[in-house]
């Protein structure tokens, strides 16, 4: 007999009070963790969509890409197949009146950074709808040089703008810097005079990113203690309320460990119920949410966070049931009717 | 054929500095089919001494005997078998589970004392305790006396050898009281258990086959 579940279906209410909260809150986690992830994909999904490797910066730029200036020499050793050094700068194209804020990029190899022919830019595909098209021809406004859009890359950020991928001849005109100033290498950890990073690492290191993300990584784990600790109270103030009832069942011989059965089969149908359907609103605010507003969620995110939950319920609901172990029940007995 | 015996049973309770003997060296024997109840003043230590043979506080010192056992030295585990399987619990109020039917609260005694899911038994039960046409309801939804008869009910289900039952009248009217006790009686006789009876209703102890008067924590002889 599942006592568990024929307690929620007479006591609705109690529960669906509950489910509706834990529902909220982890919408408000999913929903939350949708927008940092969408901020960073936008910050730097360039960067995010590297594969696992080594970042090298000169080790006076103490860690700070900005400034670091690689030597020729170096980049002409380090670099070939899977190994490339990039530079990053922002800046800023024209089109008639129209000005877009960009993020230029520049790199040794055509992969994975497009690497158009002088005279020619590839932009993030998000310029599309900005009224950019193939063939249209924008303007540096410092240096007054052409660059016909050649085409477009998908989900390519940095710095939340747009990405243009250019020549090293006109990103040495457009910001008067020659030298690379990051060095990538897929299995090279040590290059001499050169400090070594993860891509988490070196993401990191980039000031706004890791602002942004501390930010909302705290917010995002309140409020997964949050709903642990609400688990913990909900269940402990039930506990209290039913000590009476388990007390008789402990004294015509119900085992304690099937009462906590009982509360962690409450507490994992309440919390995959909510889980499951703020999970489902999650992945539907993807969709539903304007393209302006940074989001993405992406389904091994939600169910991580999901397990989290659940793991967490797990731990506030047994911390809370450890009153029942305490309950005698000759003093539910003696109390009256449970 | 005695099948629960209490010997030398002493309790003491601890107030800080000061000690009480609640129970003083109570002897006391159970016959199967038999209802013996235990009466006494309020203090007297009677209800003390039905929690204890019930396994539901420890003794300070003596042998709770039982099926070859003294239950006065079995761990937590075992003791609470015994009570699973082999005892049957009335309280002054019904207890029963709020949200569990009244043949629920049968099928889960059934459950708890490892025993199957009898529907016939449960039907022969609740007709027998007059509940059949409420097996649907729950406690909610039933009178007093009706919550007291299916606690009965789901105190025998599983045919305990001894029951327990601690002022089981003590919240019913005096009509629907004689109604339990009939009850109590029947089953005692029809499933030969031994019961033991705390109340201090005297118009109850026509019901039982013996009576044991208890005082300051000792039996009158």
């Amino acid at each position: 007999m599942n006592m568990a579940l024929k307690e929620m279906k007479k006591n609705k209410t109690r529960f669906l009070i509950i489910g509706a909260v834990v529902f909220l809150i982890s919408l408000l986690t999913f929903l939350l963790s949708g927008l940092a992830n969408g901020l960073s994909e936008d910050n730097m999904a360039s960067i995010r969509n590297l594969p696992e490797g080594n970042f090298h910066l000169t080790e006076d730029a103490e860690g700070s890409y900005t400034r670091s200036n690689l030597d020729e020499a170096t980049v002409q050793s380090a670099t070939g197949q899977n190994n490339y050094a990039f530079s990053v700068q922002m800046g800023g194209l024209e089109k008639s009146e129209r000005k877009y804020s960009l993020a230029f990029f520049n790199s040794t190899s055509a992969s994975p950074f497009p690497q158009p022919d002088k005279g020619e830019v590839v932009l993030d595909s998000s310029v599309k709808e900005e009224g950019v098209s193939v063939g249209d021809t924008l303007t540096h406004p410092q240096t007054g040089e052409e660059l016909e859009v050649t085409g477009f890359a998908d989900n390519e950020r940095f710095s939340h703008s747009p990405a243009a991928f250019v020549n090293q001849e006109e990103f040495s005109s457009m910001f008067r810097i020659e030298d690379f100033q990051v060095l990538y290498t897929e299995n090279e950890k040590d290059i001499s005079g050169l400090e070594t990073f993860s891509k988490s690492e070196f993401l990191s290191s980039i000031p706004s990113y890791q602002a942004e993300q501390m930010t909302l990584s705290m917010i995002l784990w309140f409020l997964v203690l949050i709903s642990g600790m609400l688990f913990a109270i909900f269940f402990y103030m039930m506990n209290v309320q039913k000590t009476g009832m388990f007390g008789i069942l402990k004294a015509i011989g119900v085992r304690t460990r099937r009462l906590f059965y009982m509360m962690w089969v409450q507490m994992l149908t309440i919390t995959s119920l909510a889980v499951l359907l703020s999970g489902l609103a999650g992945q539907t605010a993807g969709v539903l949410l304007p393209e302006a507003m940074p989001y993405d969620l992406p389904i091994s995110t939600t169910l991580a966070l999901a397990v989290v939950f659940l793991v967490v319920g797990f731990i506030g609901s047994t911390f809370s049931g450890l009153r029942i172990r305490q309950i005698k029940p000759l003093e539910a007995i003696q109390q009256g009717e449970g | 054929m005695e099948t629960f015996h209490l010997k030398n049973i002493r309790k003491t309770f601890k107030n800080g500095e000061v000690e009480e003997e609640v129970l003083k060296g109570v002897n006391l024997s159970l016959r199967p089919g038999e209802i013996t109840a235990l009466t006494g003043a309020s203090g007297s230590g009677k209800s003390t001494l039905l929690t204890i043979a019930a396994g539901l506080q420890e003794t300070s010192e003596g042998e709770i005997s039982f099926k070859g056992k003294n239950l006065a030295d079995v761990k937590e585990e075992k003791l609470r078998k015994v009570r699973a399987e082999e005892f049957g619990f009335i309280f002054q109020s019904s207890h029963l589970v709020p949200f569990l039917t009244v043949e629920e609260q049968l099928f889960m005694m059934l459950e708890v004392a490892g025993k199957k899911k009898e529907e016939e038994e449960v039907t022969a039960i609740l007709s027998k305790v007059g509940l059949s046409h409420r097996r649907k309801a729950y406690p909610s939804s039933l009178s007093g006396g009706e919550k007291q008869r299916a606690a009965i009910a789901r105190s025998v289900i599983h045919r305990p050898s001894v029951l327990f039952a601690d002022e089981p009248t003590a919240s019913l009217d005096s009509k629907k009281s004689e109604e339990v006790m009939q009850l109590l009686e029947d089953m005692t006789k029809e499933r030969g258990m031994a019961t033991l009876l705390v109340t201090h209703e005297t118009e109850m102890l026509s019901y039982a086959d013996r009576v044991v008067h208890m005082e300051d924590g000792k039996i009158l002889v």
